[in-house]
C-alpha cells in the first residue's frame, strides 16, 4: 500500500542525515511499530509518511503513486489519519463535533452521520453524555480515545499515530494499543504507530528500529 | 462549509473572548458611524441650507455713482461743497425685480427720524440730544426717535433672528401699510408708562414739521446685545419703532410717496443669485439704483458644513485605519493562541483558504453584533460629537463675520452729507450681524439619525476592515507547517 523508496531526511547538511537510502513497504491490515532512541528521527519519519513534510531524498508511493503527485494537502485529506502524543483535539469542541468536523473536513463517506460518529465513540467507550460536553472535561486516557475514534470515521486506509500512548497509564495504553490492532486487523488499515515502549512495539504485527540511520527489522 | 460551524463553535464556546472582541469591534464601529453619521448630517444640512437660509438682493441708491457725480460737481463749482444726492428705490420698480423666477418675498425698509412729542425718549449719557447727527441722517436736524418703515416687522433681520421679540400685542404687517401704527421698544414703553392701544406723538423734523399721533399695537424687546452695537453718537436702541414703511415715508416728506431705502428679495436658490441680479439690473435705471446681493449666510452655513464634513471625513478614515490595525493585532494574536487549531486541520487536509475563510466568518459574525450595537448608540455619539463639532465650527464662523462686518456706523453712511436717506448705521450693523445668528441657528440644527443606508455603509466599512485585518494576520496561517506545530 505504502512504499518508501529510497528515502533520505536531513535538516542542514545531508552528512548530518537522520536516515539515507530507506526502503520499507507498509501493507493495508497490519499494524508496525518503529521504535528507536529519542532523537533517530523516527517521528521526523512519520512525519514523512503522513505528508506533513518531504523528503529530500526519494520518494513516498501511495498504491505505487508519489504522494508528491497526489499533493499533500489532498493526500492527508484522504489517505492518512493522524493520531498524536498530545491527542490534538479541538478543544472548543465536544468529542462528537471533534468526529463531525473530521468527517466533513476529510470529505469522509460518513459525513454528516451523526449516528455513526456517536457509535464509533460508543465503541471506544465515551458515554453519550461524554459526546457532548466539552473534549477537555475528559480524561487523558479518553480524549486519546476520541482521537482514535476519529481516525475511524474518516475513510483513510493509513493510520498514522505518534507516541499515542505517552501520555497514558498502563491501563489505557492496553486499550488503545487493542483499539489499533482492532483498526488494523478488523477495518483491513494499514496502522504505522512510533513508540519508544517495547510493550507496545510487541503488539503490532512488524516493529522496525531506526539506529544509526538505518532501519532494521525485528523478530 | 464546515468553517461556518467551526466559527460559530469557537465564538461561542470562547464567550469571554467574544464578548471582547464585540467591545473592541463596537467601539470601533461606533466612531465610524458617528463619522458617517455627521458627514451625511452635514451634507443634509448644506443642501437644506440652500433652501432655509436662502439669499438676499438689495435694491438701494447706486452711491458709488453718487459719489463720482458729487466728485465732478465740485470741480465744477468751488465756491460751495457740493452735496452727496442719492434717489429713494421706487416701488414700481421693486415690483417688477419681485415678479423675477427665483424671487420668494421682498421687504421695503425706510429708515428716517421724528421727535418725540408728549413722552421722552431715552437718553443715554454721554450722547448729545441729537443722538443721530452725523450718522448718515440729515444735516439740517434729525430727532431723537429713529423710525424704522418696513413692510412687516416678522421679515427684518432683527425679528428674524429673535435679537428682537414681540412682548406684547403685534408687529407691524402689510396690513398696516396706510395706517400710523407704531411697534415701540420694551424700556420705552416703561420709562412712558405706554402699553398696547395708548397713542404717541411724534413731531417731524423736516419740511413743515406736523406732528402724528401714531397708535402703539406692539411693544417689542430688542436682546441687550443689540445695545452693545450701537456705534459712537447713536441714539439708544430702545428709541427705536417700528412703523409701516408707508407712515416712514410720510413723515420724510411727500416726494418719498411709494419710494423705500431699500428693499431686500429674498431668492429661494442662492444658486440662483447672480442670475437674479443679472436680470433685475436689466430692469432698473443702474446710474441710479444698484443690486447688491448677500449670500452670505448661506456660505457661512455651506463654509461650516464643509469644514464638518471634512473633519467627518478624517474621523471615519483614521478610526477605519486605526480600527484595521488595531484588529489586524488582536487577529495576529488570536491565531498565534490558535496555531494547535490550524495545525490540526492542516493535518487533517484542510485547505489554507478555508482555515483563514473560518477567521473571517468569526469575524463576520462579530461585526455583525458590533453594527447593532454601533447603530443603537451611534446616533448618542454622532450627537455629542455633531454638537462639539458645530459650536467649534459657530464660534468660527460668528467671530469671523463679527470682525468683517462691524464697523462705525455699520452699513450706514459714516458721516457725510446725504439729504435724508439712512438717519443711522445701527439698524444695518445689526442686521448683518443678525445674518451670521440665523446661519449659527441652522447650523445648531445638524440632524443625526440613523438609517437603514447609514448601517449599509458602516457594514461595508466594517467589511473591509475585517478582510484587510484577516488578510494582514494570515499570512502566518499561510506560512504555517503543521509538522512545526504538531510535531517539533
Amino acid at each position: 500500500m505504502l512504499k518508501a523508496n529510497d528515502i533520505g531526511y536531513w535538516y542542514d547538511r545531508q552528512e548530518n542525515s537522520l536516515f539515507e537510502h530507506v526502503n520499507l513497504e507498509f501493507k493495508s491490515g497490519h499494524s508496525y511499530a518503529i521504535v528507536g532512541q529519542s532523537g533517530s528521527g523516527k517521528t521526523t519519519f512519520l512525519s514523512l509518511l503522513a505528508g506533513l513534510d518531504k523528503p529530500r531524498a526519494g520518494q513516498i508511493e501511495l498504491n505505487g503513486e508519489p504522494i508528491n503527485q497526489l499533493g499533500l494537502t489532498a493526500y492527508r485529506r484522504s489517505h492518512v489519519a493522524i493520531v498524536f502524543q498530545a491527542y490534538n483535539l479541538f478543544t472548543y469542541m465536544s468529542p462528537l463535533n471533534n468526529l463531525l468536523t473530521a468527517m466533513a473536513v476529510t470529505n469522509s463517506s460518513h459525513r454528516g452521520d451523526k449516528a455513526f460518529a456517536m457509535e464509533m465513540l460508543r465503541k471506544l467507550g465515551i458515554t453519550d453524555e461524554q459526546m457532548t460536553k466539552n473534549v477537555q472535561r475528559l480524561s487523558g486516557g479518553q480524549q486519546q480515545r476520541v482521537a482514535i475514534a476519529r481516525t475511524m470515521v474518516c475513510d483513510a486506509k493509513l493510520v498514522v499515530a505518534d507516541e499515542p500512548t505517552g501520555n497514558l497509564d498502563e491501563e489505557n495504553t492496553k486499550d488503545v494499543i487493542d483499539q489499533f490492532q482492532k483498526i488494523a486487523h478488523e477495518q483491513h488499515k494499514c496502522v504505522i504507530i512510533v513508540t519508544h515502549e517495547p510493550d507496545v512495539a510487541a503488539t503490532c504485527d512488524y516493529a522496525y528500529r531506526l539506529a544509526k540511520h538505518e532501519f532494521t527489522l525485528e523478530a | 462549509m464546515n468553517f461556518f460551524k467551526r466559527a460559530w463553535l469557537n465564538l461561542t464556546a470562547k464567550k469571554g473572548r467574544s464578548i471582547l472582541l464585540i467591545l473592541v469591534t463596537s467601539a470601533i464601529m461606533l466612531f465610524v458611524l458617528a463619522g458617517l453619521l455627521i458627514r451625511n448630517a452635514a451634507d443634509t444640512a448644506t443642501s437644506n441650507a440652500k433652501q432655509s437660509v436662502g439669499a438676499t438682493v438689495t435694491l438701494a441708491a447706486n452711491r458709488e455713482a453718487a459719489f463720482k457725480k458729487m466728485r465732478s460737481s465740485t470741480s465744477t463749482s468751488k465756491t460751495s461743497r457740493p452735496k452727496l444726492t442719492t434717489s429713494p428705490v421706487k416701488l414700481s420698480d421693486a415690483k417688477k425685480i419681485a415678479k423675477l423666477n427665483n424671487i420668494a418675498s421682498y421687504t421695503a425698509t425706510v429708515s428716517t427720524s421724528a421727535n418725540a412729542t408728549g413722552f421722552s425718549a431715552i437718553s443715554t449719557s454721554g450722547s448729545s440730544a441729537g443722538g443721530m447727527k452725523g450718522m448718515g441722517g440729515s444735516t439740517t436736524s434729525s430727532g431723537d426717535i429713529a423710525i424704522s418703515g418696513v413692510t412687516s416687522t416678522s421679515a427684518t433681520a432683527d425679528f428674524e433672528n429673535n435679537t428682537s421679540k414681540i412682548t406684547s400685542g403685534r408687529g407691524i404687517t402689510t396690513a398696516d401699510e396706510g395706517s400710523n401704527n407704531v411697534v415701540i421698544e420694551s424700556e420705552l414703553a416703561k420709562e412712558d408708562s405706554l402699553k398696547v392701544g395708548d397713542s404717541i406723538k411724534l413731531k417731524a423734523t423736516t419740511g413743515t414739521k406736523t406732528t402724528y399721533t401714531l397708535k402703539v399695537v406692539g411693544i417689542y424687546k430688542a436682546s441687550s446685545s443689540t445695545s452693545t452695537q450701537q456705534g459712537p453718537g447713536a441714539t439708544d436702541p430702545s428709541n427705536s419703532v417700528y412703523t409701516s414703511y408707508t407712515f416712514a415715508n410720510t413723515v420724510k416728506g411727500s416726494k418719498y410717496k411709494n419710494t423705500a431705502d431699500s428693499v431686500t428679495f429674498n431668492v429661494s436658490d442662492p444658486a440662483k443669485v447672480s442670475a437674479v441680479k443679472k436680470a433685475g439690473n436689466a430692469l432698473i435705471n443702474t446710474s441710479k439704483y444698484s443690486l447688491t446681493t448677500d449670500d452670505s449666510s448661506y456660505q457661512t452655513v455651506k463654509a461650516s458644513m464643509d469644514n464638518v464634513k471634512s473633519f467627518a471625513d478624517k474621523i471615519v478614515w483614521l478610526v477605519a485605519i486605526a480600527g484595521t490595525i488595531i484588529l489586524a493585532l488582536i487577529v495576529i494574536l488570536m491565531i498565534r493562541e490558535r496555531r494547535y487549531e490550524i495545525g490540526v486541520l492542516l493535518s487533517l487536509g484542510e485547505a489554507r483558504w478555508k482555515i483563514v475563510a473560518q477567521f473571517f466568518v468569526e469575524m463576520v459574525m462579530v461585526l455583525v453584533v458590533s453594527i447593532a450595537i454601533a447603530g443603537a448608540g451611534g446616533k448618542f455619539v454622532g450627537n455629542q460629537l455633531g454638537k462639539q463639532l458645530v459650536s467649534q465650527q459657530t464660534t468660527t464662523a460668528t467671530t469671523g463675520s463679527t470682525s468683517t462686518q462691524q464697523g462705525p456706523g455699520g452699513g450706514g453712511a459714516p458721516g457725510g452729507s446725504t439729504s435724508g436717506t439712512k438717519p443711522s448705521g445701527n439698524m444695518q450693523a445689526g442686521g448683518a450681524l443678525g445674518s451670521s445668528s440665523t446661519s449659527t441657528q441652522k447650523q445648531a440644527e445638524l440632524a443625526i439619525n440613523v438609517t437603514v443606508m447609514d448601517l449599509v455603509e458602516l457594514g461595508g466599512f466594517g467589511l473591509a476592515i475585517m478582510f484587510l485585518s484577516i488578510m494582514l494576520a494570515s499570512g502566518g496561517i499561510l506560512r504555517l507547517q503543521p509538522k512545526k506545530v504538531l510535531i517539533e
